[in-house]
């Protein structure tokens, strides 16, 4: 397994589920995820795993907030619009504190929207679109290699927190192919002996459930529930930094487009701008902490997106008032070109930053 | 000698917080006691659904989660597959109103039905949305007064009920489907002789099962105990009658 | 002889074990139960109970905790 193949994102995320002991997916098709489904569908039959072809991405996600309660690792993948329609079990799943991975391959909204490429999703992942107070876990790879290590990664947190969490791709990710290595899982196995539900054998019976007639009680769970929320923001904050040391300006991006955004920061090295990029891996917890250090030092920030500027809420309150704030972004379409970004940032010096 | 007790996969010291008179004590007193015979309690997962129904984690002493609305039968459908792949197969069932069932939750439901998930769905029918004070159910019969029906259930108007049990019935994945009463001592013991046989149509690794039990609502209805039991003998029995729409277990 | 115990905590005053009770040994009690209503009690003086255990199994709230049958 350790060697490199050329692999298309979606089919990365699915040889590395399976290979990190995910025993059941539930899905329904939608492009451009619908390779994870297929994929799995063959793979997870012969290993006499559970795969269900359900009825509706509704019926999927509560097969798998079923399947979760068991205990076993469990997935879903599926694609905006039908990630949508996910929201009301996502809610219910982290009330009941059940580690379901959802797999979210973005395509282009708002609506049916179409498959063109666009990362109009990060409000519906980080904020989430279900009701109550309630936190959700997201991973935002770059890479396919990458795709691999946080599918691992998403497995082990949804786990060790109890919690949904969600892997959020870019469409453009999860269709592309590169070379990478499906690696050892190098997360342990989290013991949840002491909740799942596997029947009330030589021990008192368990329920979960997200009703509380009691105010004072369901009060309690919610405080609990943020208390978790604290220490997953204290420990499980991700992100990379490129040549951000000294960096005067620094550009933000998540995803794919942090790479096309690391092309554009070479560039304007080379003109002896001193520049870096700021990629946030974890967009919740998202990295305020690293991001206000660097905003001390940093004179400007310009964040680059393929939407209307959704991360830029995040930015400004890791940025607060340290630094200028700019943001550059289309909200679908053809991924933004190294040439474009170059062109909106030369503008932006000129007209913002002329002074530094 | 004694030859009635609690049975012992009810909790301790639980009280119903049903309204008076409802069946859905009766109901769940008798799943209660075919988990009993079948010695099921230890490994019984139960998926309880929003409504009245949702309580039941509070009375059964079997471990229990709660679906959201209408996707009881998905939810179920996950805990069967994920403890089938993991080699350690459970006992697991539904326990849904009409409304869960029929209502928002009829896709999940019937394509549970379909791919004969090897789960058993009991449920609950009162012709009304009993939780939130008795709205126009799928249900729902003509003529009948709700307070989203005040003029009565009107065919141009609101449309017809669904005939749970026949529709279910009707799917190939379905093994057992049979719709039963709870307004005498008669009808409670046949009941119970039709639910254990969904139960065991799953522990026989049969498919899919299913049981509608009419049930009073004497609240909403607006009826008393013994006048809700007469509604469902002389009215609704003609409406929704009795019977096993399809049984191949013996097959 | 036979005889049932009721749990009159749990009773509702629904008071469908009266109805079915062949030998109408199930009657009103003076305790107010739950829902404002008398609770119910079994009275056999004339040791006419067969423990039939009709009352137990209409009962909607497992009220009727034991039926002993002689």
């Amino acid at each position: 397994m350790s060697e490199k193949n050329l692999l298309k994102g979606n089919i990365a995320i699915a040889k590395a589920a399976l290979n990190c002991g995910c025993s059941c997916y539930f899905g329904y098709p939608i492009t451009p995820q619908t390779d994870i489904g297929e994929y799995l569908s063959l793979e997870m039959q012969k290993r006499n795993l559970a795969y269900v072809c359900a009825e509706s991405e509704i019926g999927a996600i509560n097969m798998a907030l079923g399947a979760a309660s068991s205990g076993e690792k469990v997935m879903t993948s599926s694609s905006s619009c039908a990630v949508a329609l996910m929201q009301e079990t996502l809610s219910y799943a982290s009330s009941d504190e059940l580690p379901v991975v959802l797999v979210n391959v973005m395509r282009a909204g708002p609506g049916q929207g179409y498959i063109f490429p666009s990362q109009g999703d990060y409000n519906q992942a980080t904020i989430g679109g279900g009701n109550g107070d309630y936190k959700i876990i997201v991973l935002s790879p770059s890479s396919v290699q990458e795709c691999i290590d946080l599918t691992y990664k998403s497995f082990y947190l949804a786990q060790k927190y109890r919690n949904p969490t969600i892997l959020l791709v870019d469409g453009l990710l999860g269709q592309m192919a590169e070379p990478a290595i499906i690696n050892e899982n190098p997360y342990p196995d989290v013991d949840n002996s002491s909740w799942r539900l596997d029947g009330a054998k030589n021990r008192a019976s368990r329920n979960i459930h997200s009703l509380e007639p009691n105010q004072t009680k369901l009060n309690q769970h919610v405080v609990k529930l943020y208390q978790k929320y604290q220490e997953i923001e204290k420990n499980e904050q991700v992100w990379e930094e490129y040549l951000c040391d000294d960096a005067e300006i620094i550009l933000t991006a998540f995803g794919t487009m942090a790479r096309s955004v690391k092309a554009v920061c070479n560039h304007f090295r080379q003109l002896g701008i001193k520049m870096g990029v700021f990629r946030p891996i974890s967009l919740y917890p998202f990295p305020y902490n690293r991001l206000r250090e660097l905003s001390i030092k940093a004179k400007c920030f310009i964040d680059i997106e393929m939407n209307m500027g959704q991360m830029l809420k995040d930015v400004r309150l890791g940025v607060l008032s340290n630094a200028h704030i700019s943001f550059i972004g289309k909200p679908v379409g053809d991924w933004l070109k190294k040439e474009e970004i170059i062109n909106a940032i030369n503008n932006i010096i000129k007209e913002q930053y002329a002074s530094i | 000698m004694q030859v009635y007790s609690i049975p012992k996969s009810i909790k301790k010291d639980s009280k119903f917080t049903f309204c008076k008179g409802c069946d859905h004590g009766v109901a769940i007193k008798l799943i209660a006691e075919i988990i009993d015979e079948l010695n099921l309690k230890d490994d019984t997962i139960a998926v309880s659904s929003s409504g009245c129904s949702v309580l039941l984690y509070n009375f059964l002493d079997v471990d229990c989660l709660e679906a959201p609305h209408g996707r009881a039968c998905a939810v179920a459908t996950g805990i069967k597959r994920a403890h089938k792949a993991r080699k350690d197969d459970k006992f697991v069932f539904t326990y849904q109103g009409d409304g869960d069932f029929a209502s928002i939750g009829l896709g999940e439901s019937m394509h549970s039905a379909l791919r004969g998930e090897n789960i058993t769905a009991i449920c609950i029918n009162n012709t009304n949305y009993g939780m939130t004070g008795g709205q126009m159910g799928p249900t729902s019969t003509m003529g009948q007064y709700t307070t989203t029906s005040p003029l009565g259930r009107n065919k141009e108007y609101h449309g017809f009920p669904i005939k749970t049990a026949e529709q279910i019935a009707l799917c190939d994945g379905t093994q057992f489907s049979a719709r039963v009463a709870l307004y005498d001592i008669k009808n409670i013991l046949r009941a119970k002789k039709i639910i254990k046989k969904a139960f065991e149509c799953q522990k026989n690794n049969k498919g899919f099962s299913f049981v509608e039990i009419l049930s009073s609502c004497p609240t909403n209805w607006k009826l008393s105990p013994q006048d809700s039991h007469t509604k469902i003998k002389d009215e609704l029995t003609k409406i929704y009658p009795l019977d096993i729409f399809k049984d191949t277990t013996n097959d | 002889m036979s005889y049932i115990k009721i749990d009159k905590d749990k009773c509702k005053s629904c008071y469908l074990c009266m109805d079915v009770c062949p030998y109408k040994l199930i009657k009103k009690s003076n305790n107010i139960g739950t829902t404002g209503e008398y609770t119910v009690e079994f009275s056999d003086s004339e040791k006419k109970c067969i423990g039939c255990a009709q009352c137990a199994i209409v009962c909607p709230e497992i009220a009727i905790i034991e039926v002993n049958r002689e």
